[in-house]
C-alpha cells in the first residue's frame, strides 16, 4: 500500500473507533489534526499503548499496528474520567487504560476493515512507560501520525501498514 | 431466573481498568457480590472452589481476549462441568465480526457485549438472561 490515498482508506475505520470509544467510555470527542507521514526513528510521548493486527487482503499478508501516545498529564486526566476515579500522578493502577482503549479501538476498527475486505487477527496490546521512548516498527512500514485534540489535552494516533511479504515477493 | 442483588458475580479480564469498570457499572446497576479474576485460568480453580461452599458463583463476566485461557475457552469448561454447565455467561468482547458471535452461540453463551457499552447496555444485556 504505497498509494497514501489507499492508507488513509485504512486508517479512517481506526480513527472512527477512536472517537466512539473515547465518546462511549470517557465521554469526550476527539478533534483529530492534519495526518503526516513520520519517520520511524522519532521518540514517541510519556505512555505509548500499542497493538498488532495481522492479515491478508485480497490473498496477499500485511501487517498493521496501532499506536496511541499521551504525555503523563493527558493520560492520567483521561484515565480519571474512565474509571470515574480522581488520579493526580501516573500510577500502576491505571497502568493498563492504555492498552484497553487500543484494544477496543481496533476490535471496533476490526469491523469495518472485514467490510472493505480484510481479515484481520488481533494480538494482545501492550504499553511502554517512559519519556521520550522509541518504538521499533515492523520492517518495511510506513507510519501516518494523526495529532489529537481532546478536552483531556492533546495526544498521538499512529497506523503502521506494512507488506513486507508481499515486498519480497517483488510487489 | 430471578435478578438478586446479592447474585454472586464472576468478573474476568485480563486487564484490571475494564475489571474496574464492569465492576462499578454493575455496583451502579445495584449488585453488591463481585469478585474478580485476571484471566481465565485464574476464573477456572475459583469457580471450582465457590463449587464446594454454600456460596457458589451465580452469573460470569468474562473477557473474551486474554492470554492464558481465552473467555470462549473457559465458556467451554463451564458448559462440559456437571455442576456448572447452566451457570450464566455474559462475554465481553472488543471485536464485533458475525463470526465470533455465531461462535459464542454455539459455545453456549447467555449473551455477550461488544466493547465499548454503557452501563444502561450492560444492564439490558444482563435484563435479558435473567429476566428476558
Amino acid at each position: 500500500m504505497t498509494d497514501h490515498s489507499n492508507f488513509l482508506a485504512f486508517s479512517k475505520p481506526y480513527i472512527e473507533g477512536a472517537k466512539y470509544v473515547f465518546e462511549t467510555m470517557i465521554q469526550t470527542k476527539l478533534v483529530p489534526g492534519k495526518p503526516k507521514v513520520k519517520d520511524a526513528s522519532d521518540g514517541l510521548s510519556d505512555l505509548t499503548s500499542f497493538i498488532n493486527i495481522s492479515g491478508e487482503r485480497n490473498g496477499e499478508p500485511y501487517q498493521a499496528l496501532l499506536v496511541l501516545s499521551w504525555p503523563y498529564e493527558t493520560y492520567t486526566k483521561m484515565a480519571s474520567a474512565m474509571l470515574h476515579e480522581e488520579y493526580a500522578e501516573y500510577n500502576e493502577e491505571i497502568a493498563d487504560v492504555g492498552a484497553e482503549i487500543c484494544n477496543m479501538i481496533t476490535g471496533n476498527a476490526k469491523r469495518d476493515l472485514t467490510g472493505m475486505g480484510y481479515t484481520c487477527i488481533m494480538a494482545i496490546p501492550t504499553m511502554i512507560e517512559g519519556k521520550g521512548h522509541k518504538l521499533k516498527y515492523p520492517e518495511g512500514t510506513t507510519i501516518i501520525y494523526f495529532p489529537i485534540e481532546s478536552d483531556h489535552g492533546s495526544f498521538v494516533l499512529e497506523i503502521c501498514y506494512s507488506e513486507t511479504f508481499s515486498e519480497k515477493k517483488g510487489r | 431466573m430471578a435478578l438478586k442483588p446479592d447474585m454472586k458475580i464472576l468478573v474476568v479480564d485480563d486487564m484490571s481498568t475494564m475489571r474496574k469498570i464492569i465492576k462499578n457499572m454493575l455496583k451502579k446497576i445495584g449488585f453488591t457480590n463481585m469478585e474478580e479474576a485476571d484471566d481465565g485460568a485464574t476464573a477456572w480453580p475459583k469457580l471450582e472452589e465457590a463449587l464446594g461452599t454454600d456460596a457458589p458463583f451465580e452469573f460470569i463476566v468474562s473477557d473474551w481476549n486474554m492470554p492464558k485461557m481465552s473467555g470462549i475457552d473457559l465458556l467451554g469448561k463451564v458448559r462440559n462441568h456437571e455442576t456448572m454447565k447452566a451457570l450464566p455467561f455474559l462475554m465481553v468482547t472488543a471485536e464485533t465480526e458475525q463470526g465470533n458471535v455465531v461462535t459464542a452461540v454455539k459455545a453456549g453463551v447467555s449473551n455477550f457485549v461488544v466493547k465499548p457499552f454503557t452501563e444502561e447496555t450492560l444492564r439490558d444485556k444482563i435484563a435479558k438472561i435473567f429476566v428476558g
